[in-house]
């Protein structure tokens, strides 16, 4: 994606996006509910054409996508879209049907991705006296069913429990071994964790994209490391040494310091601490939550837009790199 | 492989339509019997007649007409009841407002002195009725009354031997009995139909083009609209899937649907009703498969031009009054004006009715044209749909 822009009816849901997805990566397109993940992914799937900017997609432009093209991308929506009277397993294989698969082939996707998703013995039940799990896990058997390339999952998790979604995850996970390019967005920031690459989004803005570790690093400025003293100590007095980015007092005998490499700046900033008088009880690297990594970025995208963007640009450069 | 992967998704679109009505069993069996019970219902409920109008005839005391109720039942004009004769035009009116009749005649003060000056002596009736059919059947009946009351004019001076130098051909005719002077000649109604149905059997063809009309344009327009509403048709659009299979796959499904039910409630009406069916199978059913494609064509157009589920029923449910104003199902067609006509011959049933009731109670095709005609509108809505459809599908 590039420069894309979409608006409806003259408000703007998703603006000036830049995106490039590696093959054989897991996106995660990460957001709070109305800040623009769907309309992102109807432009991937084609749904939706942009309004200003260029989507392109294995190759080709979504709103001009060959069928064998299409072929290749199995794409969940947000809401449930199968059919309540057919049974779990007629969908499964209408699903399948919709991309061509012929009867034997059908049937053994059909059987596979169903107990992939723990629903084969289920299969006869209709959809519609499904639990919401269950609804979602059909939904996730529907778009594997044709064995897709490009996989997009719009909130795949919503409304599942902790253990389903794990095998959820699991699955995108060993999808990406066999060379899927998994999309997906989720309202829970915390499996960011789950993906190589995050995008996060605000107000149809993208407000940071990288690796989860470039996005943390990103939010905080650098890497994190927490010091815990045996006597009281001012860490003000580190601010101007070697290696150190940022100080932030979080008591009196404990303190977090913001460096570029938590490995070599530490040992020098605890040499900084003991000549200025402090004797260190302990230090080591902490990784901010995504919870946290998120809401600092919202925070400083809404009350410094211009370092949001130079650091969204950074994250994005180091990306491109390693793309 | 490119055609086996079409058969396969017009395929699966066909089995998914069939298995999801079928889920429902409730609405199957009211798509089949509900036709059939209904005419039955209506067949076994409707005489066929209207009953007599209670009538109050006005004979003023000064008149010479009788003022006995039994002279005027005694000339048994066809739909009235004489249920009194009084003098008072005022009452009568009175009674007639507060329904104790239908209808009241006021007879003329000295009927003969109008006809000796050269003026028609007026009988007036009175109704009190807002339906326009009925006002209609009421003027009706004045116009026969008056014949009834000329006759019996012609009939009592005859009787009396008062000079009509009735003569023809120069023959006597004095000795002819009075009646046959009033009325010198008597209707003879012949009908060169084949058969001459009852009611239901009148009705039965045009109530079952009727209800095919409705149901395709039901089902299939729900069944889009809830697929848009669900979310299917963003899955249709991110898939290989095309406007031209999914238009394919409904008009099959619901065409063979649409086939089924209407076999069961012919052969329910033939067999239980007694409804002829004196046509070609063949062309009977040449005629309900053009009827429901175009039908399915008219839902589909509804489907795409519907936002919501509540507005495709709204817009099936006023295609179904249309249907009932303008088909030739109750009134007839040439009653309305030509672009009114031009309308009614828009609605693929008002060529169901026309053809299924020529097939099934004449025994041939008198309106060939009417074929070619229920062909094109099917061919025009379902490229107009398919178009539409075919853009919905594209992104937004």
């Amino acid at each position: 994606m590039a420069g894309v822009t979409r608006r409806f009816n003259g408000n703007v849901a998703v603006k000036d996006m830049d995106l490039e997805i590696p093959t054989g990566s897991v996106v995660g397109v990460i957001g709070p509910s109305g800040s623009g993940k769907t309309t992102t992914i109807r432009m991937i799937t084609g749904s939706l054409a942009p309004t200003e900017g260029q989507v392109e997609v294995l190759g080709e432009k979504p709103s001009a996508f060959h069928r064998r093209t299409r072929e290749r991308i199995g794409y969940m929506p947000q809401l449930f879209s199968l059919y309540p009277d057919l049974t779990v397993g007629e969908n499964v294989d209408f699903a399948a049907s919709l991309f061509g698969l012929i009867l034997f082939r059908r049937w053994r996707r059909k059987r596979a991705v169903l107990e992939l998703v723990d629903l084969w013995s289920v299969r006869k039940r209709r959809a519609g006296q499904l639990s919401g799990g269950m609804k979602r896990r059909l939904e996730l058997a529907a778009t594997l069913v044709h064995q897709p390339d490009l996989l997009i999952l719009d909130e795949p998790t919503a409304g599942i429990d902790p253990l389903l979604r794990r095998t959820v995850w699991d699955e995108i996970h060993r999808l990406r071994e066999s060379g899927v390019t998994s999309i997906v967005t989720t309202q829970y920031v915390t499996e960011a964790e789950e993906c190589n690459l995050v995008a996060l989004i605000s107000g149809g803005r993208l407000i940071a994209w990288g690796t989860p570790d470039e996005v943390r690093r990103s939010a905080v400025g650098g890497e994190v490391v927490e010091v815990t003293m045996e006597n009281m100590f001012d860490a003000a007095v580190l601010t101007d040494s070697a290696g150190v980015l940022g100080v932030r007092q979080t008591g009196p005998r404990a303190f977090h310091l913001v460096v570029d490499n938590a490995g070599t700046a530490t040992p020098d900033a605890i040499a900084a601490i003991e000549a200025a008088g402090g004797k260190v009880a302990s230090a080591r690297e902490i990784r901010p939550t995504f919870e946290e990594v998120f809401t600092a970025l919202v925070e400083r995208d809404r009350t410094q837009p211009e370092a949001a963007q130079a650091a969204q640009a950074e994250a994005g450069g180091e990306k491109t790199e390693a793309a | 492989m490119g055609l086996a992967k079409l058969v396969v998704r017009v395929l699966a679109v066909v089995g998914k339509e069939i298995v999801e009505v079928f889920r429902r069993p409730g609405a199957v069996l009211s798509l089949i019997l509900g036709p059939f019970l209904i005419l039955a219902a209506f067949g076994f409920g409707y005489q066929g007649i209207k009953k007599d109008l209670a009538t109050i005839v006005v004979i003023q005391p000064s008149s010479e007409l009788p003022q006995e109720a039994q002279t005027y039942r005694d000339m048994a004009v066809r739909g009235l009841q004489i249920i009194d004769v009084v003098p008072d035009r005022a009452q009568a009116e009175a009674r007639l407002r507060a329904g104790e009749a239908d209808i009241v005649i006021v007879a003329p003060v000295d009927p003969l002195a109008s006809i000796e000056v050269g003026e028609q002596a007026e009988v007036t009736v009175i109704t009190n009725v807002t339906d326009p059919v009925e006002a209609n059947y009421a003027g009706f009946l004045a116009e026969t009354l008056a014949s009834v009351v000329n006759r019996e004019i012609y009939r009592a001076g005859a009787e009396e031997g008062q000079a009509y130098a009735i003569t023809i051909g120069g023959r006597d005719l004095s000795d002819v009995p009075p009646d046959v002077i009033a009325s010198p000649t008597k209707p003879v109604l012949l009908n060169l139909a084949p058969v001459q149905p009852t009611i239901v059997g009148f009705y039965g063809p045009a109530a079952l083009a009727l209800v095919l009309q409705h149901m395709a344009v039901t089902l299939i327009a729900l069944s889009i609209v809830r697929e848009r509403s669900s979310g299917a048709l963003d899955r249709f659009r991110s898939s290989p899937m095309r406007a031209t299979e999914v238009v394919m796959g409904k008009v099959i499904a619901f065409g063979l649907l649409g086939g089924a039910i209407a076999a069961i409630s012919l052969w329910l009406l033939v067999a239980l009703l007694g409804v002829p069916m004196l046509g070609a199978v063949a062309l009977i059913a040449l005629v309900v498969g053009l009827l429901l494609v175009a039908s399915l064509g008219l839902g589909l157009l509804i489907s795409v031009v519907s936002d919501s589920e509540r507005q495709a029923v709204q817009l099936s449910l006023l295609t179904l009054l249309a249907s009932m104003f303008f088909s030739g199902f109750v009134l007839r067609i040439s009653e309305f004006q030509p672009a009114v006509q031009v309308a009614a011959y828009a609605l693929p049933v008002t060529h169901g009715i026309s053809l299924l009731q020529d097939l099934m109670l004449g025994g041939s095709l008198t309106q060939t044209w009417q074929l070619l005609a229920l062909a094109g509108i099917a061919g025009f809505l379902l490229l107009v749909s398919w178009f539409l459809l075919r853009r919905e599908l594209r992104p937004e």
